[in-house]
Parts: C-alpha cells; structure tokens; sequence
C-alpha cells in the first residue's frame, strides 16, 4: 500500500464517521437526582416529566450537537443528603456530560456544593432560594423567580384597594420562610402594617391557636406561605373559626387543581401564586401543554413547565457553546436572553434569575384565573373574600 | 404587632386543645398496648394509622359510605393487617433486644409509606365530609374535630372496658404484667400477642379514619403519629394505659397553650422539652410505667 492510497483510507474513514447518524457519538448523558419518592415526590415527578419530554423533543429533532440526550436519574427520596450522594456518583462514577437540577431549594442548595466542586454547570428549575445563588458560587443557574416575589401579587392587589394591615404566616422552612419575609418587606414599602407574623413547623396539622390569634388581631389581608397540605388544613380551620380577612392568598398549592378537588367550593375567592400557567401567551405554551398532556396523560402544572424550560434553556447554550465545555456553556448562559414556554430567562452575575414574572391566580366559581399582573390577567379579581358564615 | 390575649381566645385554645388530645390519647393507646405486652416500641403504628386514612378514603370516594359509620369496617380491615405483621414479622423481635424491634418496625414504617406511594400516589386525597363548625357562646367548636372527639372517646371507652371487662382482655394485661406467669395459668401467649397487635393496629386505624376528614391524606401523614404517640407514652408512662390518656389531652393541652401564649414555630420545641424533664424528673412517666 502506497502512502497516497493510505491517505485515501485514512480520509475516506473519516469522512464515514462524520456522516454517520446521531448517536454514533453515544448520548449526551445528563445526570440529575430527582425526588421520586419522599416528601417532594409529586412535585419531584412533575419536574421530570419535565425533562422526559425535553429530551424527547430534542432527540425528535435530530438531537444536541448531533447527538442523543438522554438523562441518567436517580431517586433522592426529598433528602439533601441523598442527593449529595448521587451527584458525586453522578459525576465520579458515571460520569454523565452534564448534569440538571433536583426538586426543592433545599436538596438543591446541598448539591451545587457537589456541582461547584467538580465545576459543572449546573441549571436549577426549581430552585427558588436567592440565598442559594449569593454564595459566589459560580456555575448554577436559577430559572424561576425567587420566593421572596411568591406574595408580590397579593401584596400589590391588596395595596392597591387601600388595604392598611396584613397578617403574615409561613411553614418554617427555607422556601416559605423567605417568601413570607419577602412579602413582609413589600407591605411595609407599600404602607401597610405587619399587624402578626409567625412560622409554623413542617408537618403542623392544628392552626386554631395561630388562626385565634389572627382573628384578634383582625387583619385586612392574610398572606400564607405554605407548600400544600398545611393551605388545604389553615383553610379548612379559617372557615372553622370564622377568620374573616378582606384578602386571603397562599403561595404553593392554592394553584394546583387539587386544591380545589379538596376544599371544593371553600377555595372561592383564595389566591395562588404560581410561576406559569398554561394559559399564558408565551412562545410555545401551548404547544408544550398539548405534547405534555399526550405524553404523561396529565395537565402539567409549574413544575413540569420550569423543568422543561430549564433543560430547554440548557440545551440552547449547549447549542450556541457548540460544546460542552462548563466554561463555554457557563459564558453563554450568563449572557443568555429567551423566551421560553416558561415565560423570560435572564441571569445576573450570580445565575440569578432576574427576568422571569410570578402571576397570582384567584379560584372563581371552580375555575383559575390570572388576576395579576394586569398585563397578563385573565379576569378580575373578586373582592373582598366574603365572610365564611354569609357564603 | 403583638396579640393582646383575651380569656375568650385561651378558652377557645384550651378546646382546640382538649379536641386534638383525644386523637392522641386514642392513637396512642395502641401504641401503649403493644409496648406493655411485647416490650416493642412499633415505629410503624403511624404508617399503619395512614392506612386506616386511606381505607376510609377509599370505601368513602368508591362506595360512598359515610367516613364515621365505616370505621369499624376499617378497624376490622387493619385489625387483620396487624394480625398478619405480628404473624409473619414482628413474633420475631418480641424476645429480642429493644434495638432489634426498632430496626424491624422501622423497615415495616418504609415499607409500607413507600407501598403506599407506588399504590395510591403521593397526590393528597381528602375525605370532604364535614366542615365548619358549631358556635358555642363566644367559642367556635369545630365540627370534624368535634365528632373526632366523641368518636375517639368513645373507641378509647370500649377498648378499656374490653381490657378490663373481657376475658381476652384480661388476658392481654396478665400477660402485659408478666409473661411467665400468665403462661403458667394456660393464657396463649402468642395468640394474645398477635390480638394484641391487631388491636393496637385497629385503634391506630381509628384514628386515621377520624383525621382523614379533618387534614389531607398522603403516604407520609403517618410518621408525625408515631413520633407524638411516642412522646404521649413517655409523659403518661410507658405501657400505663390510663397514662396514654393523660399523657394524650396534656399533648394535646400543652401544644395549643404554647402556641397561643409563645409560637407555633415552638409549640413541639415546648412538647419535646417536657419529654426531656419528664424523663429525667419522672423517668417511668407521670402515672410510672407498667402498672395496670
């Protein structure tokens, strides 16, 4: 064999590896550690779902970087120090190319020491905790708005219809403790008085000596920042003890539809907040929500919509990096500006997210609706919440 | 922005709290049962108390039965859960040391919450039953707690009179107070232990089926059961059944007062506190342990 035939073999392979079809490379494998079962397990499988149906779509399209994404996951039981655990292996024993959020601020704030350490890039859904990203922590990125906005609706609706007094509750726990304090600061900038604040511990099943204490104090607005079964059972007891504020709004769960199925016509005139909804007129919304529910059989609910956004946006910077390189991926994505079906991604120097808007949304006659901000309500809001014994 | 408190608002807090004390009492009077007899401390008499919950829910949302006239459906239904743990499971701990039977009931507790989650999901059910509440005077007497109340009363009652009144009963203390000798007088021992845990588990399932209409019911509803059950034994006396009833209302009593007159966010700080000064002041709880 001559040196010029040589040649030609050696060109001739090459040029056969280079067309091959995606997946000759072997799939991009993104490792995420997911609360499957545990505490988080619902909201934990929304988010997944999520990612499922992202890296479907990718892969439908012909891939990233042509090749298949594929995500390696492992269940996290809602513990931080599990998912510790499995990004460590994630990252050392499986070596994945790339890694994704968990669910919660807690178990995500616990893994980005992991992430940070081995210097990953690390986009965090649901990860709502601004505490987490002003660490000088260098390679996570937030997408969905901070807890501390999770009351700004309900604030501002209250403020504007010359409400002077708000009483203030929260699960103490990270998330809920900084919305509640959040909501504090944006009363007080807007005039209105702190008349009772208090946390109560997870799992908390008996409000009445806490909601006894409210009805003394006899505020014009009530904002709870609760996750899900402690709305449905402060509900349940305001009606029990006859707590009559003008005003009432919880943060997580008042804006799922099963806050409804529980409490029936009792969730009339209560306000949720809510990252995104299905029905908001943003870049591919609703072809996500239909995909969605032929996927999994199911609405998606925010959760689902932010850890679909957050693999979107990842994917994009992959895209625009050309690579996977941390450092090329991170430089893209701190500059990075889209719309996605999530609505805005925007990040400051910390991975801060400062572009995305919450909405709060207000149960009418059985029906969501956006009743804030102006620009993108669906309806008015129903006010004042009628006494519960003239309902 | 501090609440003046008003003698109104400490009587309406000492219902709340005399309401929520019966459900202890009633919960964790099984879980008295099953120490005093077996000397095992069940960490899955919560979980067991969600499948009372969930049982409720199911022969409610299915069949339509009324939620309080199901409950002994549901009692005999976990009755024979219990049955079947002891059967084939928990006769092994029984003579080993303590650390054994919480390692096993701690497995059961995974167990079944995890079962639970893969059969029923983890999306929050709700028994819609009853809601609001009874005006009384200046107070409000919530109606689900209320019925709760005379239902876990009224469960706690029977359960009493059937250890003191029926044979079986009576077999099941002379057994709690010494096993050899209760042997020497014929008593079947290990059918006592296995009634001893169906009872226990159906009382556990009493109490899911009353707290099913009050709060929300998911797989992990249990475990805060066990550790309060737990907490009301300590303070009442370790296998004492009268102490479980005591021990249950001042649970109850203490919890509500510290949230009214210090914090919620407090009020288990306050509950676990106690236990620690019971335990050092009266280690074998207020009534002492183990005397029937």
């Amino acid at each position: 064999m001559t040196a010029k035939t040589l040649g030609a073999v050696v060109v001739a392979t090459a040029v056969l590896f280079a067309s091959l079809p995606v997946g000759a490379q072997g799939p991009i494998r993104v490792g995420a550690s997911m609360s499957l079962t545990g505490t988080y397990a619902k909201l934990g499988n929304y988010q997944y779902e999520g990612y499922k149906l992202c890296a479907k779509q990718i892969n439908d399209k012909g891939g990233l970087l042509g090749r298949k994404v594929e995500f390696v996951v492992y269940d996290d039981q809602s513990t931080p120090a599990t998912a510790v655990r499995l990004y460590e292996k994630l990252i050392t024993e499986d070596k994945v190319d790339a890694v994704m959020g968990p669910y919660s601020s807690p178990v995500s704030e616990a893994s980005a020491n992991v992430t940070e350490k081995y210097k990953k890039v690390m986009v965090m859904p649901l990860a709502a905790t601004t505490s987490i990203f002003k660490k000088g922590r260098k390679y996570i990125f937030m997408v969905i708005s901070p807890s501390e906005v999770y009351l700004e609706g309900l604030v501002d609706m209250a403020a504007k219809r010359g409400l002077k007094t708000i009483a203030i509750i929260n699960e103490d726990t990270l998330f809920a403790k900084a919305a509640a304090s959040g909501a504090a600061d944006l009363a007080k900038k807007r005039g209105m008085e702190v008349v009772f604040q208090e946390g109560y511990p997870k799992g908390n099943q008996d409000f009445s000596a806490m909601l006894t204490k409210i009805k003394a104090a006899n505020p014009d607005a009530l904002a709870a920042s609760t996750y899900f079964d402690d709305a449905v059972a402060i509900t349940r007891q305001m009606k029990e003890l006859n707590v009559n504020p003008k005003m009432y709004g919880v943060t997580v769960g008042g804006d799922l539809p099963e806050f409804y199925t529980l409490l029936k016509q009792n969730a009339e005139y209560i306000t949720g907040a809510t990252q995104w909804e299905a029905a908001l007129p943003y870049p591919g919304n609703t072809d996500f929500a239909e995909a969605y529910k032929k996927e999994f059989g199911r609405e998606p609910v925010y959760h689902s919509a932010a850890g679909y956004a957050g693999c979107t946006v990842w994917a994009e910077a992959v895209r625009r990096a050309g690579s996977l390189d941390t450092e090329k991926v991170r430089e893209v994505l701190l500059k990075l500006e889209v719309k996605t079906a999530f609505g805005a991604f925007k990040v400051d120097a910390d991975g801060f997210q400062t572009a995305h808007k919450m909405v709060t949304t207000q149960w009418q006659d059985g029906k969501k609706v956006i009743v804030w901000p102006d620009e993108l309500a669906t309806g008015k809001l129903r006010f004042p919440m009628p006494p519960w014994n003239q309902r | 922005m501090n609440v003046v408190i008003t003698p109104a608002m400490v009587g309406q807090v000492v219902i709340s709290g005399i309401l929520a004390g019966a459900l202890y009492s009633l919960v964790a009077l099984g879980l008295a049962l099953i120490f005093g007899v077996m000397r095992v401390i069940n960490i899955a008499h919560g979980p067991l108390l969600m499948l009372g919950a969930y049982t409720t829910f199911f022969l409610y949302d299915l069949f339509g039965l009324n939620p309080y006239l199901s409950i002994p459906v549901t009692m005999a239904a976990l009755f024979v859960v219990g049955v079947v743990l002891q059967r084939t499971l928990v006769f092994r701990v029984v003579d080993a040391p303590e650390l054994s039977s919480l390692l096993l009931t701690f497995g059961i507790s995974i167990g079944l919450v995890n079962l639970a989650q893969l059969a029923f999901t983890s999306d929050l059910r709700a028994v819609e039953y009853l809601t609001g509440s009874f005006p009384l005077g200046p107070f409000a007497v919530s109606k689900p707690r209320l019925v709760a109340f005379v239902f876990a009363a009224g469960v706690t009652g029977l359960a009493f009179l059937f250890l003191q009144r029926s044979r079986v009963g009576k077999a099941i203390r002379a057994t709690s107070q010494s096993r050899e000798v209760a042997m020497v007088c014929g008593i079947d021992v290990g059918r006592i232990h296995m009634l001893t845990f169906g009872l226990a588990t159906a009382l556990a399932a009493a109490g899911g089926a009353l707290i099913a209409v009050i709060v929300a019911i998911q797989p992990e509803m249990g475990q805060i059961w066990t550790f309060k059950s737990f907490l009301v034994i300590v303070l009442g006396g370790a296998g004492n059944y009268p102490g479980a009833l005591l021990g249950g209302m001042l649970l109850g009593l203490i919890e509500q007062m510290a949230s009214l007159f210090l914090t919620t966010q407090l009020s288990e700080v306050v509950a676990y506190v106690l236990l620690v000064v019971v335990l050092l002041v009266r280690p074998t709880g207020l009534l002492g342990g183990r005397q029937i």
